[in-house]
């Protein structure tokens, strides 16, 4: 495993939030894979809770999110280093945008560059989701991995529920349903 | 507009929203309808901005900030909205002391699960927007496989699928 250097962490979430189009949800993606999966930082569990809180904080989720993964590694140091390299050269970019937007609108090939971003977004994305559930694909967790991963998926994208209610909700149930111990 | 007043109308909605556009009425009702500082027309091109810039959407306030105070106020856009997000590492302090807790882990791994389909959710409309053909299939399908079975840094996928939209894009296999 590479250590864990507050420089490092903190060239991750500029490179990362400077790189990627599509919002907070892939930005996120993007980080889980190279906070959990690619240097093993982060348990999954630590992942899925930032996660959670970063949606209930007020404001940009991604953000609280940046702020709360680089707290748990690095502490407050960490957390502002990372808001900071999430947010200037982003925000740089958006200035820039603001002032020349029509021109850029008309620049069909930096269009086409941001298109095949996005699509490989989508990618990141489908990864990000699989990575999450993957580690409760064991017989016997499996049911309750279905309920819980279906039942999201429904009350979002079906019923429009709210994201702060449906993970309030899914934390309620998993307080009373746990998960059965291997033997 | 004073740049400390523009910044706490800007701190204002950010910390009253809990995602990227929520914000917009908060902002729209105090910046245009009362102060009438910027036009709706401005407002538009702000989340055009937002959302074409890399990062988080929810940084079109930067945008909203240069509309109404130039540099300044974009400084004041880009404070506004990175103060609230501070506020989970009080959350985290909080729930971090009980995560042991059998009960409270429990409710952790669930929230794990249901972040899952919040993610698969979100992914249906990006999918939609940017899966136009068999180009944008194939970089998707292999940016899955990429992250899914190596462990190469996340931003050769970005600069990959860049590369491979902007050739597709002098070939026509990619709608901008």
């Amino acid at each position: 495993m590479v250590s864990l250097s507050l420089r490092r962490l903190s060239l991750i979430y500029l490179r990362v939030s400077s790189l990627t189009f599509g919002g907070g949800d892939p930005t996120m993606a993007a980080l889980q894979s190279e906070l959990v999966t690619r240097h093993g930082w982060l348990s999954r569990e630590k992942y899925g809770l930032v996660y959670g809180l970063a949606r209930i904080t007020p404001g940009t989720n991604i953000l609280a999110f940046c702020a709360g993964t680089a707290w748990e590694l690095k502490g407050w140091p960490g957390a502002i280093l990372a808001v900071l390299g999430a947010t200037v050269p982003a925000a740089a970019a958006v200035v820039l945008l603001t002032v020349g937007y029509e021109a850029f609108k008309q620049n069909a090939r930096a269009m086409a560059a941001i298109a095949g971003t996005l699509a490989a977004a989508v990618g990141m994305m489908t990864v990000s989701a699989w990575q999450l559930v993957r580690p409760d694909l064991r017989r016997e967790r499996i049911l309750r991995a279905l309920v819980l991963v279906a039942g999201s998926v429904l009350l979002s994208y079906v019923f429009r529920m709210s994201p702060i209610w449906i993970l309030g909700m899914a934390a309620l149930a998993g307080f009373f349903w746990r998960a059965p111990v291997p033997e | 507009m004073n740049v400390a007043l523009l910044y706490l109308l800007l701190l204002k909605a950010t910390s009253t929203s809990f995602s990227g556009l929520t914000s917009l009425p908060v902002l729209r009702h105090d910046l245009v309808e009362r102060h009438r500082v910027l036009t709706d027309r401005q407002l538009n091109a702000a989340v055009a901005a937002g959302r074409t810039a890399p990062g988080p959407n929810g940084l079109y306030v930067v945008s909203v900030g240069y509309f109404v105070a130039g540099v300044p106020g974009a400084c004041a856009g880009c404070l506004a909205a990175m103060t609230p997000a501070f506020a989970i590492i009080v959350l985290l302090r909080y729930l971090g002391r009980r995560a042991e807790r059998p009960a409270v882990r429990s409710a952790i791994q669930s929230v794990t699960l249901a972040a899952a389909g919040l993610v698969i959710n979100a992914t249906i409309p990006l999918a939609r927007d940017a899966i136009t053909g068999p180009l944008p299939i194939a970089i998707g399908v292999a940016s899955f496989l990429f992250l899914a079975f190596t462990r190469y840094a996340t931003v050769w996928v970005i600069v990959g699928a860049a590369l491979a939209g902007l050739a597709g894009g002098f070939a026509g296999l990619i709608q901008p």
